[in-house]
């Protein structure tokens, strides 16, 4: 698996830098320092191209993702609602 | 039991009609390739987002308008109810119109100032349309005959709708303006790619089919409102 690999790679890389030098583990790699760049997986790929356009794809499909399951979860409760409502409360004789 | 105010089939049905609608317009909207311009860049794809929220605005007002002359016409408090959540529907995609206006013009003209609000005459004119609404929703508040607040609202209505046609797209037109068919600028016809309009139009349908979904689902909620403490304001 090559997500696991890069893992274990940036983590000895870490550890390296850290005994090396004074700052943490965790800011040598955000340092832009020596991180192994390898090769970028299929995934990368695609998501990097065009300016990066297709991460902000992704953020939106996310979104609205959200929003349906939202509006759905809405339209079922206001049934509910609805169901018992209708149950309880005769139809007001003043016809709406 | 009399017919029922929403059709619930045939709201389902057209709500995830909608819904598949939506998400087809997002994937062409960040997939289709633009042409790269200067100023714009990536940025000219907020024509599918910002530019909906005006036809959706507007597409309100017609709403409310026609149920507005409905009530005149009949008295019909249900059409009141109608009346008012699609002038707040509609209000809210303008507040949206406004925001995103000011997000794009930002970091597009205006970068290198600090200007967020310029004199734009679609600026100025919106946002005294959404006063103009504003005032609906206070009058309404100020009565409470249902039946004289449904004549009186829908009368003010009427007007408001009435405004929004020469605020949005006359008034504009004869004054300087980032927006294109402003005086001095090209039409939005002379200057879209063609594949740009593509996405569009169906962009400008799926929002007026995300307020559809969002306004009925406010009537609904309004009538129960009325159902349980015979007040059907919200």
């Amino acid at each position: 698996m090559p997500h696991m690999n890069s893992q274990i790679i940036q983590d000895s890389l870490a550890t390296d830098q850290a005994a090396s030098t004074v700052s943490t583990a965790f800011d040598s790699l955000w340092a832009g320092g020596d991180i192994p760049t390898q090769s970028l997986s299929r995934m990368e790929q695609v998501m990097l191209a065009d300016d990066k356009i297709f991460v902000v794809l992704a953020v939106v499909l996310i979104i609205w993702a959200g929003i349906v399951v939202l509006l759905l979860r809405n339209d079922k409760r206001l049934r509910d609602v609805e169901r018992s409502v209708e149950e309880r409360i005769p139809d007001p004789e003043d016809e709406l | 039991m009399a017919e029922p105010v929403v059709n619930l089939k045939r709201y389902l049905l057209t709500r995830n009609l909608i819904i598949g609608w939506v998400t087809c317009v997002l994937l062409a909207a960040f997939l289709l390739n633009i042409p790269k311009i200067n100023i714009l860049e990536h940025t000219a794809r907020n024509l599918y987002f910002h530019v909906p929220m005006w036809f959706t605005m507007m597409a309100a007002v017609f709403v409310s308008a026609y149920h507005s002359f409905k009530v005149l016409k009949t008295g019909d408090l249900v059409e009141d109810i109608r009346a008012l959540q699609a002038a707040r529907v509609g209000a809210f995609f303008g507040v949206l119109g406004l925001l995103t206006g000011i997000v794009w013009s930002k970091f597009t003209w205006y970068v290198g100032t600090d200007i967020w609000w310029n004199m734009d005459p679609r600026q100025y004119m919106v946002s005294l349309q959404l006063l103009i609404y504003g005032a609906y929703f206070v009058l309404r508040s100020a009565l409470d005959d249902p039946r004289k607040r449904s004549r009186i609202a829908a009368v003010y209505n009427l007007f408001a709708a009435t405004t929004t046609p020469f605020l949005l797209y006359v008034i504009p037109r004869q004054m300087e303006s980032l927006h294109p068919g402003a005086e001095g600028n090209p039409a939005f016809s002379e200057i879209t790619d063609p594949l740009m309009r593509l996405v569009f139009y169906p962009a400008i349908i799926g929002f007026i089919g995300i307020f559809w979904i969002v306004y009925t689902q406010r009537v609904r909620i309004s009538l129960l409102k009325y159902r349980v403490t015979q007040d059907s304001e919200m």
